[in-house]
């Protein structure tokens, strides 16, 4: 029988895929900036509107 | 996360008052359907999440939480309907009451509430999954690809990282969209540039070629290199204040030819073949009138939906079911998408169309500026507004919306007035007058339009390469996004494939040991392949039984909770969902979940007995961690068999002289409990296919059994030379023997008040005696201390002792070994 997957509780697979792309995103060597913006984007502040995500990767502000 | 230690469920759905204890184990909830077990699944999936699924999901028509959550007397009183559970909090050790009424659904009270309980209660609310019935099961394994994906993402909590990919695939296409059309601007200039200088490519060489042999006749210096900064008219002398600018009269004739070229191409037949193909396009989609909301409502709605948390509304504190309300935007948002499709089909069409405006503009632009340098100056206001309609209908078409307005704008767009064509005779014939310019003043006008030209395309150039990273960027971070999500989901689903196998395989190793599945994300899609004995992979549904499909929804479920929740996996509700699966496998099922899920607590719904008591014999569920509805009622709701409640009930129908519903309750209740005294001493009797037995196949067994148990105790503790337990066994004997003689039962055909259903005849003090007796049977079969009936172990092979579930009793039934 398969071992349990997790050991710890709850594991949240959308953490899991922003952290992975974030870590591709630096081997890929894009701009240490951008990534920057995008993990406080995505991890921190946990938002995904079209404009968040617009200026985190163009570094373009967002509409007032 | 929580266990569930109690509920408390008062006039909600079919239950009036009904309280169950959990301890935080499993436990089994059995009873015939409409007793109200499901009713029981409602009350706790409302408590955790202030939602009941059945009343919410697909096909519910006008049913509500809001108006039939209430018990039906009390629909008008939502407040009390009211459900209260308390769960303990392995993490923080803390036990916790939950209570929500149907008035305020979404608001839970919560003793004791600190921020750490909230945030656990929080996730609990945000796991709906944890109650699954057979209709959500099912889902799982014969959905299509692509809603299996759905549903498996909703369980994984996937939405954000769908959002998150689609919001980055967004940005990757308006990033190439920008690069499209700085590129035809790109290609405007240089080929503008191109004519200007006089040469059929843009290389650095020829440029300063022609620009230093103008400069040589100037008598300037030739320049050595081409920069991006430096200009090809270095050194020349700019014009006197008050100087007229002359018209560069070649370049002049030049770029008139350009302007009725492109105007040739406008409104010649390839031109009409991209406007029909554009309109029907544009037709087809005004159609539909979602297209006036576009993006813009999309966008509103996935963020209206995200945000749709209260129970009314924030603005005019309307009441509204919430979640009717996300399935009514979620099918606006659905709808706008397919709207998105054609639209991105129908903007295709229209960049050709722009392209060639953006050309006839720039040429119309080109002759007024050389119209203005004419002396006298000559009025081309023909041009102009051609030009500014160029402008103009590149606008709307960019814009796209309103597509009335796009459409009206591609109607218009072939057609040049004639004063356009008498402007630029004018112009032509203004510029043919002039004299041919002096050596040196021709080579003045071809270096300052040349410097022009190249200014501008620069500056084409420049804008073309900034959005050109953007795009790029864009893209790349697009791709990697998607690689990153598809790769970490491979691994997710590729772990939960392989644990639904052998999930899978153990309930079914009978015959499908070697079991295995296939679980394929591909295209926001997600296949799914089950091995069908070693002859290949196919869809679930396609060979394998609705039993096997059953147990495959529940294994694939049960991997999936594990993956998502890991330790955190405490609980879950399962309702009836394994009734197209066999006793055996249902046996099996019942191991499977003592076995490989051990910390978890599942509550259980049946209605077959016979699982049940799977349940209960594979030690699922102990003691008496079970309800068994006998009935139900509009008046009173679910009633258990409770041996306390049962023989008040009898008392209180006594009281009420209705010795007729006395009667007919003592019966159901002997049928019960005789089945389960049958069960628990191993009781031959004469077996029945359609498990039909009769009261009077079953009590009396079971008294004879019990005596010939008690005497095989004697032969056993006399053969261990144990005379002290000879005498305490016979003592059970005798007792035994004395309660089964006073209630008749072993002539059972005397026994006119129970069996022959005469107690029309009977009055009270008759059927009183008669029901005391019988209670009195019922205690000789269980343990004095805790009541439980007692039973022989172990329920197959040799009879080792007859014992109770607390200990108390334990009469050992082995003999000793003789001596060879």
């Amino acid at each position: 029988m398969a071992e349990t997957p997790t050991a710890g509780e709850a594991p949240d697979v959308p953490a899991q895929v922003f952290e992975k792309f974030l870590a591709d995103l630096a081997a890929a060597g894009l701009p240490k900036d951008m990534i920057g913006r995008l993990r406080t984007t995505l991890i921190d502040e946990r938002a995904f509107s079209d404009r968040a995500l617009r200026a985190a990767v163009l570094a373009e502000e967002p509409l007032p | 996360m929580i266990r569930i230690e109690s509920i408390v469920i008062k006039e909600f759905r079919g239950i009036r008052d009904l309280t169950l204890n959990f301890n935080g184990k499993n436990f089994g909830i059995c009873g015939p359907n409409g007793t109200g077990k499901s009713g029981v699944v409602d009350a706790l999936e409302f408590a955790l999440t202030g939602n009941v699924s059945r009343l919410s999901g697909e096909g519910r028509g006008g049913i509500s939480l809001k108006t039939h959550g209430p018990h039906v007397d009390s629909r008008d009183a939502p407040d009390k309907a009211r459900v209260t559970v308390t769960v303990t909090i392995p993490s923080l050790s803390k036990t916790v009451t939950i209570e929500r009424t149907v008035k305020a659904p979404a608001i839970a009270r919560v003793t004791p509430s600190d921020d750490a309980i909230l945030a656990v209660l929080k996730k609990v609310q945000s796991h709906p999954e944890a109650v699954l019935s057979r209709r959500e099961l099912i889902k799982y394994v014969l959905a299509t690809p692509g809603d299996r994906a759905k549903e498996v993402q909703a369980l994984l909590h996937l939405d954000q990282v769908e959002q998150v990919r689609t919001g980055l695939q967004k940005i990757a296409n308006a990033c190439e969209r920008d690069v499209k059309t700085l590129n035809a601007d790109a290609t405007a200039a240089s080929d503008s540039l191109l004519k200007a200088l006089g040469i059929p490519t843009l290389a650095r060489d020829k440029v300063l070629a022609a620009a230093n042999a103008q400069r040589a006749i100037l008598g300037l210096a030739s320049l050595s290199e081409l920069t991006d900064t430096n200009s090809l008219k270095d050194g020349l002398a700019t014009a006197e204040p008050g100087q007229t600018q002359r018209i560069a009269k070649a370049q002049a004739l030049e770029d008139i030819k350009t302007a009725r070229d492109t105007l040739a191409e406008l409104t010649g037949p390839a031109t009409a073949v991209l406007v029909t193909t554009a309109q029907n396009e544009l037709r087809a989609l005004a159609s539909d009138p979602a297209i006036a909301s576009g993006v813009t409502m999309e966008s509103f709605y996935a963020t209206g939906l995200r945000l749709i948390a209260a129970e009314a509304c924030p603005f005019c504190d309307t009441t509204w079911d919430l979640t009717a309300l996300k399935k009514h935007v979620q099918g606006k948002i659905d709808h706008l998408k397919e709207v998105s499709r054609k639209r991105k089909v129908a903007e295709e069409t229209l960049v050709p169309l722009t392209a060639l405006l953006r050309r006839v503009q720039s040429s119309l632009e080109t002759l007024a500026r050389h119209a203005a340098s004419a002396t006298p100056l000559l009025a081309v206001q023909a041009v102009k507004d051609r030009s500014a309609a160029c402008s103009a209908t590149i606008t709307t078409l960019s814009a796209f919306l309103p597509v009335a307005d796009t459409i009206a704008g591609v109607a218009g767009l072939t057609s040049v007035p004639r004063p356009v064509y008498e402007a630029i005779a004018a112009l032509e014939k203004v510029v043919a007058t002039l004299p041919e310019p002096s050596k040196q003043g021709a080579a003045r006008d071809w270096l300052v339009v040349a410097q022009e030209r190249l200014d501008h395309y620069r500056m084409a150039k420049r804008q073309q390469k900034a959005a050109t990273e953007h795009a790029t960027r864009a893209r790349q971070v697009s791709d990697l996004y998607a690689g990153a999500s598809d790769g970490v989901l491979a691994g997710i689903y590729s772990s939960v494939q392989n644990d639904f196998a052998a999930l899978y395989g153990f309930v079914n190793r009978d015959d499908e040991d070697k079991f295995a599945a296939k679980l394929k994300p591909s295209m926001g899609k997600l296949g799914f392949d089950v091995d069908f004995y070693g002859r290949g992979f196919f869809p679930p549904g396609a060979y394998h039984s609705e039993g096997h499909q059953d147990g495959m929804g529940l294994c694939l479920y049960l991997a999936l909770m594990r993956h998502l929740h890991g330790a955190g996996f405490t609980f879950a509700i399962l309702d009836d969902v394994l009734m197209s699966v066999d006793a055996g496998h249902r046996r099996e099922v019942c191991a499977l979940l003592k076995k490989e899920f051990p910390k978890t607590q599942f509550v259980m719904t049946t209605h077959d007995p016979i699982w049940l008591r799977h349940m209960k014999t594979e030690n699922l569920i102990s003691g008496r961690a079970f309800a068994q509805f006998r009935r139900w009622d509009v008046d009173h709701g679910p009633m258990e068999w409770d041996d306390r409640d049962v023989w008040t009930e009898i008392d209180d129908y006594l009281k009420q002289n209705d010795v007729r519903s006395a009667a007919a309750l003592l019966r159901h209740y002997l049928e019960y409990v005789s089945a389960e005294l049958c069960h628990r001493l191993r009781v031959p009797v004469e077996f029945r296919g359609d498990a039909q037995y009769q009261l009077g196949e079953l009590l009396p067994a079971a008294i004879r059994q019990m005596r010939k148990t008690y005497s095989s105790a004697k032969d056993a503790a006399n053969s261990w030379g144990q005379k002290d337990e000879v005498a305490e066994v016979g003592a059970l004997e005798s007792n035994f023997g004395a309660l089964a003689t006073t209630s008749q039962a072993e002539l059972w055909q005397v026994n006119v008040a129970v069996h022959f259903n005469s107690w029309d005849n009977l009055v009270p003090k008759d059927f009183a005696p008669v029901a005391k007796a019988y209670r009195d049977l019922l205690g000789g079969f269980a343990c004095s201390a805790c009541s439980d009936l007692l039973r022989i172990t172990p329920d197959r092979e040799g009879r080792e002792a007859l014992r109770c579930d607390c200990g108390t009793t334990n009469v050992n039934l082995k003999m000793k070994p003789k001596k060879a």
